[in-house]
């Protein structure tokens, strides 16, 4: 039988067989849950970036190797196996990655919680290059089923969009508005089980699938226009079909909204269901309940929280308000103003009306209360509204979100701090008590234990293996910085990734690359304020010192780069094809062969970062400083040994603090000198252009066609922006002191001994972003839940 | 539709008998029930067979609640489902409507 069975196939068995103890697990820690009926959380994302489960479930129950021996004696091989799976990519980048090491982290730490989101049928787009293009190919993910989803139909709930408002009055003459004509959608659960690592605690990840209801089903046979009828039955479970693929920036659609409020809506039922079934009347539901909206997406659910007290369970509006208020928390991701979500009045009137209805009475309320607190301030008025006096009307959904919840975090200390000074400083002089810090954080589980074995097995005979749970225990590390015999394996093992990542770029991409070379590493979402585009000039700037100058690099270079542009984001998209052209100028020129070469991995994902993030040396975080919430992709690579090489932002400042100055290479403008240039408008680029040589020739290199032989003019679109005075990345203004870094980097890793030593310390010392110890600290400070 | 009143004492009871009241069928009980709710100003609808309840079908029963009380009369429901039930607080239509659980506890109530 097995032999005969493909790889598929005996993924699936082997993934079912995980699954059952999976559910063993799982039932469990419901049972202890059932018990002690503790606090639980409930974490709302519209993105899970999940990636593959099967190595993840191995290693947290335990039996990754009594596995692997039981396939090795079938004449099967674990790795291969894993690779069969499908990433499940239910998100487009760091919000989505960070929700699914939140449950990771949940799980491990034994805290009762669970996670809600939507189970796309479609993910992020598979990307493919097309002559340096990327073209987008659905994610059809869930083509041969996922032995991971467990359905359960039972729990499903009908879920009503569009309508009006009827306006009548009640039995006692009071005003009652009655929501009629809506559509039903039913929301079906799939569960996904998230062990912890130890196996003890399973929690699980609830995806809902939108299905028309099943009598909707029956009536397709009996109703006169069938055609109508299966449209209607399309259109309901359209809303499940596909994931936005917007990273960092709002997509405005009714579809979108409508996903926003499912998903808001089949949480809320499934938590004031459960609650229900062993509580009567909501006395206790905010001692019981916690809810953290990740980001404005699922912001909804204060409105639906407020709906389903006051609508349904008759709750005065005052004691909904205190409840609500209570459970929810909201996590800001960003403060750039095109990824803050409105939505037009005349859109919620017709999709959402008693949703409508109900925003504008918390609106008014609050109003009346910054007005008391701030008599005669009618700008303040205006600014904090949760409806912004446009045309058309927009509802503001950071401000609904901040109005409806008891806490509202950034993701590291510099974003918070600009949060409440530059984003949202009215509501912080409201509340401040509200706004704390909770700096992100990856689980060690996935980013080292799993995707660098050779390095956890180092760790593990030198420190034992509590650093599993407890990574500030890799400070134990320190002592070997200079130990050369732990520095001779620790080069070994980073060399050992880097071959097996040149392997992966051979066969992906066709580029022959040294494993002995500097490997410079850029790998996230494609997006002018993460400035790819300045990663570009750098290497131009190598190419041409190189074969104009004759100045041999201090050692040789490969530069990866990778990630997604969203589909509709022109510019994202140029800068793809740009890579690939100078990739393509600098791999096909003989002067370069021994010096630089430049790959682009393409369809940059969960699983592919895994292979990329252990072999880099270099970690690119050039972010515009002021523009980057956190970064996660700066704590994976730094937990591998990479050094980065970045700004004063998000998390890299932290990153910084905790490992050293002399072990990272920090350059450009910080976010206050940011911040004074655009406010005094005194930004040149062309002065930057005049007076560095180097400048010069990196700008005329575009413009000249260098890299565009065969189109010219293709990128003239760089001459635009970064001569711009209106360049909102400044790049031009940060392009020499970022060669400077580069040079300094280069220097570094000539000296081997160095360059170890600034690597284990890396290691060392990123203890402090575990998405364990920001698990804890939102547990602590912010739901109040303990580990059961 | 066939749909019947009997009577307990003064008040009538009529009861809805399908299982799904929605877009297919809204029109035919508007129809069926009118009769009923002309012939009787005490009025309580039965609606145990009930399974499910779409929006349109929830207009219908405002509309007989409407109708009823145009006349001056009353209209009051019993034997909801849990489903049934929870629609009706979705919308809030079980603050116009007088609810119990039985036919009984119904029309006692008319007597209260």
């Amino acid at each position: 039988m097995w032999p005969e069975l493909s790889q598929q196939e005996r993924f699936r068995a082997v993934a079912l067989a995980v699954r059952d103890r999976l559910v063993d697990g799982m039932l469990a820690t419901e049972e202890r849950y059932r018990r002690a009926d503790p606090k639980r959380v409930h974490y709302l994302s519209i993105e899970f970036l999940l990636g593959q489960s099967l190595q993840t479930n191995l290693v947290n129950l335990g039996i990754l190797e009594p596995c692997r021996q039981a396939l090795t004696k079938l004449g099967a091989n674990l790795e291969e196996l894993e690779s069969v799976e499908r990433d499940a990519a239910l998100g487009n980048g760091g919000l989505g990655r960070l929700a699914a090491c939140f449950l990771d982290s949940l799980a491990t730490l034994g805290l009762p919680g669970y996670g809600y989101g939507i189970n796309y049928e479609y993910g992020l787009f598979k990307q493919e290059i097309d002559g340096g293009y990327q073209r987008e190919k659905p994610d059809n993910w869930l083509a041969e089923g996922s032995p991971w989803q467990i359905s359960r139909p039972q729990e499903g709930c009908l879920v009503p969009v569009f309508g009006r408002i009827e306006h009548g009055t009640d039995r006692h003459g009071a005003y009652n508005p009655m929501w009629m004509d809506w559509k039903v959608l039913m929301g079906v659960p799939h569960d996904m089980l998230i062990p912890g690592y130890g196996g003890r605690t399973v929690h699980f990840l609830r995806l809902y699938t939108a299905r028309s209801s099943h009598d909707f089903d029956m009536r397709i046979f009996n109703d006169g226009d069938y055609f109508k009828a299966v449209e209607q039955k399309i259109a309901s479970e359209t809303v499940s079909k596909v994931l936005y693929p917007s990273d960092a920036i709002v997509a405005g659609q009714e579809l979108r909204l409508v996903q926003e409020y499912f998903l808001a809506a089949c949480a809320l039922r499934d938590i004031v269901r459960r609650f229900e079934q062993n509580h009567s009347g909501f006395d206790e539901f905010s001692a019981k309940t916690a809810i953290q909206l990740n980001d404005t997406h699922p912001a909804l659910a204060v409105a639906e929280l407020m709906r389903i007290l006051v609508d349904e369970k008759d709750l005065p509006w005052d004691n909904a308000w205190k409840i609500t208020q209570s459970v929810l928390a909201y996590t800001n991701h960003t403060l750039a103003p095109e990824a803050l979500e409105k939505w037009p009045v005349p859109l919620l009137e017709r999709t959402l009306p008693r949703h409508l209805q109900i925003i504008f009475e918390i609106n008014h309320r609050f109003l009346q209360q910054v007005a008391t607190a701030h008599p005669g301030d009618s700008r303040r008025i205006e600014r904090m509204s949760l409806i912004e006096e446009s045309s058309p009307r927009q509802v503001r959904m950071v401000n609904l979100a901040i109005a409806g919840s008891h806490s509202v975090n950034g993701v590291s200390a510099i974003h918070t701090k600009l949060l409440k000074d530059e984003l949202v400083p009215d509501f912080c002089q409201l509340a401040p008590d509200k706004f704390n810090n909770k700096t992100n954080g990856i689980t060690q589980r996935r980013w080292l234990l799993e995707a660098n074995p050779l390095l956890a097995d180092l760790i593990c005979s030198h420190l034992g293996n509590g650093w599993i749970i407890d990574l500030n225990q890799l400070r134990g590390l320190e002592k070997f910085a200079e130990d050369a015999g732990f520095e001779a394996q620790f080069q070994k093992i980073k060399r050992a990734n880097k071959e097996r990542l040149a392997a992966i770029i051979r066969d992906n991409v066709g580029v022959k690359i040294d494993s002995d070379a500097l490997f410079d590493v850029q790998v996230k979402r494609i997006h002018i304020y993460k400035r790819q585009l300045l990663n570009v000039m750098h290497i131009v700037h190598e190419y041409l010192s190189l074969i104009e100058d004759g100045k041999v690099p201090l050692a040789p270079r490969t530069y990866i780069l990778a990630g997604k542009a969203a589909p509709g984001y022109w510019l994202a998209k140029q800068i793809i094809k740009l890579i690939h052209n100078v990739a393509k100028v600098i791999n096909q020129d003989p002067r370069a062969d021994r010096w630089i070469k430049v790959a682009f991995l393409p369809d940059y994902r969960v699983s592919l970062a895994e292979k990329i993030i252990p072999a880099a040396d270099l970690s690119e975080q050039i972010s515009t400083a002021g523009t980057e919430a956190s970064g996660t992709s700066n704590m994976k690579l730094a937990l591998n040994g990479a050094i980065t090489i970045g700004t004063l932002d998000g998390a890299n400042i932290e990153i910084r603090d905790e490992i050293g100055e002399d072990n990272i290479f920090i350059f450009g403008l910080k976010a206050a000198e940011i911040k004074a240039l655009r406010e005094k408008r005194t930004y040149l680029p062309r002065e930057f252009y005049d007076r560095d040589p180097r400048v010069k020739r990196i700008a005329d290199a575009f413009a000249s066609g260098l890299f565009c032989r065969e189109e010219p003019g293709l990128f003239d679109w760089v001459g635009k922006v970064i001569f711009d005075p209106a360049d909102e990345h400044f790049h031009l203004a940060d392009l020499p002191a970022y060669l400077q870094a580069h040079e300094k980097a280069s220097q570094a890793f000539g000296d081997r001994k160095r360059w170890m030593r600034m690597s284990i310390l890396n290691v060392a010392r990123i203890g402090k972003f575990s998405s364990d110890r920001t698990v804890m600290e939102y547990a602590r400070d912010i739901w109040g839940v303990s580990k059961i | 539709m066939e749909i019947s009143a009997s009577k307990i004492g003064n008040v009538a009871v009529a009861v809805v008998p399908v299982e799904e009241l929605d877009a297919s069928n809204t029109a035919e009980f508007k129809r069926d029930v009118t009769p009923v709710l002309e012939g009787n100003a005490s009025l309580v609808i039965d609606l145990s067979r009930l399974r499910f309840i779409d929006s349109s079908g929830l207009g219908a029963m405002l509309s007989c609640l409407r109708q009823v009380s145009a006349k001056g009369g009353d209209l009051k429901l019993c034997g909801m489902s849990k489903q049934v039930r929870a629609t009706f607080e979705l919308v809030r239509m079980h603050r116009i409507f007088e609810i119990f659980p039985t036919q009984l506890e119904a029309v006692r109530a008319f007597q209260g």
